[in-house]
């Protein structure tokens, strides 16, 4: 019997431990297990309402104002329908020393609280008064950017003339009234017999800026194959004498220019010595042959190689001071394998600025990258010349910001206007979300 | 001696029976305990995920927009902060929601369909495409979770035609949780007319309200049943902007050009006669198409971008598509009209980047026969469309996750 009665006491504690264990160890519900993160719904949702700085609007407007009730649907609208939420949007007051957080209004689409279950983030917001903003003035010529998708592109390695092109839009286009891509080497050749190539009110052949993004190449249209003397270096020279005759600037973004001609259609069979199909090689009468042409000088392009030895090409003053002012920042050291010397400007009546016109600091005889005119016997501009002799991979913020340098358009900022004490310049929005149903 | 007996058996019984039930329930508990435990490490992973494929533009930053080979996983948009998503990575992610499609028939060159339904398009080479499997190795979690991610609009705008003659749409909004009421609702209505050879687009906008039902009706002085029309419309308020489109063909008879991406990097599509996708028997006409992009600007406009061999006309067996080129990198919709007689005309539609017209997507592995999975959900923004970020996540290894016979 003593036995059994030790078993019973066994059984007894046994049951005990288990109903202890079973009353503390209590898990937690359901929900708990896998709930949406609540914190972070709310975050991203005043993220998505600020978009366009709607938010920001809103809650600087006084609380009866109409564009609460937007608010109020937006908020509702993009919430899951099982959300409830509270939100509340507090001042921010200084005195003195001391931050206080004030009431300011509180909408909710619950009517008793939202439990402790409820997650909440904060956003802050800054008054759209006191936003900062920049308006570029318009620069009046056309940007024309090479974007021929029948022609390659060379030392643009690691890219495509096409991303090129886009990602200098993406730069240079809040800057001009129009910019228009050019597709194709046919566009191109129309172009370069001054004939528009798109119904946009404000094209203009004249004083535009014709931007190359094949690298050392130039693409060749149909029209032009004629021009083929000396591995097409005739054709260069007519470009040269299209940009002084239309007062283009033209840009070679990296490398020597105009090393290379390309057309896949047309120069399907050629390739420019290392397997790129589609290409000619023009060599350094390329550039010979623009210059002459640009400087209206007789046909007789040299194929003597004029480029520099490599050096690191620094940032000259001026390019550091339009880098901030444009907020265009490429590395301030270059490698330069491709420069050019500086006895061109006598040869080719040729002038280099000296607040716009050099990127970087010149080296001995050698001019890493800068912007070229041509000055004419009438003692005017007919033309220019961005060349930036950089070593291959191409950065396009230098271009850019050689651009901008040369026609320097005007950041138009807004000023601060708002006076202390007027209203409160920043709101903190708490947004707190609870789900219903279930435990 | 024999109540001694007795009294061992009856006890040694009793203790081996308690012995086997308690061992029992408390295994019982210990088991729930495991679950849980294991359950809420799912769900932490579940946000994890999210966060990190949502937060990270990935590496080379800007892959959503090259064929290059990724080495980081990421979907945010390289140069900003917050969740702000990459329509363009978007458009390189191997699609759930639609079979891919081969082009030319019987190539073997399959193409990832991201569906749009009817006349909307966006085929992507599945070799340019990003797979779950590589995603799901760059993220680490190859063999120990699952996941599938769905970008889907927060605002929902369908249109639908509510009177032919004269023609009136009927658009509504609809968010996950109500309808829109007193949204700002900007349309462009493309009309296809017919000049010569090719047909053009006539451009009509406008604005309306949603009423309190997220309602509104845009009304047009021509027959809708007798034109081709293409209309992009999109809803604002406060903050939350949404975007829907509808097309109406007069040719009914095949699904006429259909755009396909076949070099991403460079842009290129091809503008395909359908009869390289699907034979609809004969006859198989000839369609003289116009194409057209629009870019999307800052101010969430649709701006008309020229691009190379805009006109063709498509002759199955002599020419069967035409190339052109769209700009990389710069989100917008390409729209392509064409005309086969004089009264059939037919309407493209193809977003570039996934934000433009809404598109959803679905990205991932399929949960199905797992016993529990995870769900979490972030709002995001998409070339300033308002989405909905929801990874579902599964283990994949570990105590009672998968169960073959019954499903999840």
């Amino acid at each position: 019997m003593m036995r059994t009665i030790e078993v019973s006491i066994v059984i007894l504690i046994l049951a005990v431990a288990f109903i202890s264990a079973t009353f503390f160890a209590v898990l937690p519900s359901p929900r708990q297990v896998s709930s949406l993160s609540l914190g972070q719904l709310a975050f991203t949702t005043l993220q998505v309402l600020d978009t366009g700085q709607a938010l920001a609007e809103t809650v600087f407007k006084n609380s009866s104002d109409p564009s609460w009730t937007d608010f109020e649907i937006a908020l509702s609208a993009c919430l899951p329908p099982n959300i409830v939420y509270n939100l509340t949007v507090y001042d921010l007051i200084q005195t003195g020393n001391t931050l206080t957080y004030s009431k300011f209004h509180s909408i909710t689409n619950s009517e008793g609280g939202l439990g402790t279950d409820s997650e909440a983030s904060s956003y802050l917001v800054t008054s759209t008064n006191v936003t900062f903003t920049v308006t570029p003035e318009k620069i009046s010529g056309t940007l024309y950017i090479l974007n021929c998708s029948d022609a390659n592109g060379w030392w643009i390695t690691g890219y495509t003339s096409q991303s090129l092109a886009g990602d200098l839009y993406d730069l240079l286009s809040p800057y001009f009234n129009t910019t228009i891509m050019v597709q194709n080497t046919t566009d191109f050749g129309y172009l370069l017999d001054g004939t528009k190539i798109s119904n946009f009110p404000h094209e203009n052949v004249t004083n535009a800026i014709i931007l190359n993004t094949f690298g050392e190449a130039v693409p060749i249209p149909s029209s032009y194959m004629e021009y083929s003397e000396d591995s097409f270096a005739e054709y260069c020279y007519a470009l040269g004498q299209r940009v002084n005759q239309y007062n283009w600037t033209l840009v070679s973004i990296v490398g020597y220019p105009l090393y290379y001609v390309s057309n896949t259609v047309e120069l399907v069979s050629s390739q420019n010595l290392w397997g790129i199909y589609g290409m000619k090689d023009v060599g350094p009468r390329g550039l010979s042959a623009f210059l002459q042409g640009l400087a209206n000088k007789a046909y007789n392009p040299s194929s003597d190689s004029i480029h520099g030895p490599f050096f690191v090409a620094n940032l000259n003053t001026w390019a550091t001071y339009y880098s901030n002012y444009y907020g265009i920042y490429p590395s301030p050291y270059q490698s330069s394998t491709r420069s050019l010397p500086d006895w061109i400007l006598e040869e080719y009546d040729l002038t280099i600025d000296a607040e716009y016109g050099y990127v970087f600091q010149q080296s001995g005889e050698w001019i890493a990258g800068a912007t070229y005119s041509h000055v004419g016997a009438d003692e005017k501009i007919h033309g220019a010349f961005t060349a930036l002799g950089l070593t291959r991979t191409p950065d396009v913020r230098v271009t850019a910001l050689a651009l901008l340098m040369y026609y320097r358009p005007t950041l138009y900022k807004s000023e601060f206007t708002l006076t202390a004490g007027e209203r409160p310049t920043q709101r903190l929005i708490v947004l707190q979300l609870s789900q219903q149903g279930g435990s | 001696m024999t109540g001694s007996t007795i009294d061992h058996l009856v006890a040694t019984t009793a203790f081996i029976a308690a012995i086997l039930l308690f061992i029992g329930l408390f295994t019982q508990t210990l088991q729930a305990a495991i679950l849980y435990q294991q359950n809420r490490h799912v769900a932490l992973k579940a946000s994890d995920l999210l966060d990190n494929i949502l937060l990270s533009p990935g590496y080379p930053y800007n892959w959503g927009e090259t064929n290059a080979t990724l080495s980081v996983f990421g979907l945010q948009k390289p140069g900003v902060s917050g969740y702000v998503l990459s329509s363009f990575a978007l458009m390189r992610l191997i699609s759930l929601s639609g079979e891919p499609v081969e082009y030319p028939r019987d190539s073997g060159e399959w193409y990832n369909n991201i569906s749009l339904g009817p006349s909307g398009y966006l085929f992507i080479p599945i070799s340019d495409s990003i797979t779950y499997e590589t995603a799901s190795r760059l993220l680490g979690v190859n063999g120990t979770y699952g996941f599938q991610l769905s970008i889907t609009p927060i605002v929902k705008v369908s249109i639908s035609e509510s009177q032919s003659n004269p023609l009136t749409l009927k658009v509504e909004v609809d968010g996950p949780g109500f309808p829109l009421s007193g949204a700002t609702l900007s349309y462009y209505l493309y009309r296809s007319y017919n000049t010569g050879n090719y047909a053009s687009l006539e451009l009509l906008t406008g604005t309306a309200q949603t009423d309190s039902a997220g309602v509104a009706y845009l009304n047009f002085t021509f027959d809708g049943a007798s034109e081709s029309y293409t209309i992009v419309a999109y809803a604002r308020l406060s903050g939350l902007l949404g975007l829907g489109h509808y097309s109406h063909n007069t040719y009914t008879g095949g699904a006429g050009v259909m755009p396909f991406v076949v070099d991403y990097e460079k842009g290129k599509v091809y503008l395909a006669h359908s009869w390289d996708v699907h034979d609809q028997g004969v006859p198989v006409p000839a369609y003289a198409l116009n194409a057209t992009f629009f870019i999307l600007t800052e101010d969430f406009e649709f701006q008309e971008w020229p691009i190379a061999n805009s006109t063709a006309i498509l002759n199955y067996g002599s020419k069967n598509y035409e190339i052109t080129t769209l700009p990389v990198g710069c989100p917008g919709f390409l729209l392509v009209t064409y005309r086969i007689s004089a009264v059939e005309y037919g309407m493209s539609i193809m977003p570039w980047g996934i934000g433009t017209l809404a598109v959803s997507t679905v990205f991932g592995d399929n949960p199905a026969g797992n016993v529990w999975a995870a769900t979490d959900l972030r709002q995001v923004t998409i070339d300033q469309m308002a989405y909905q970020a929801e990874i579902i996540c599964w283990s994949s290894q570990g105590y009672q996750v998968w169960n073959p016979g019954t499903g999840w």
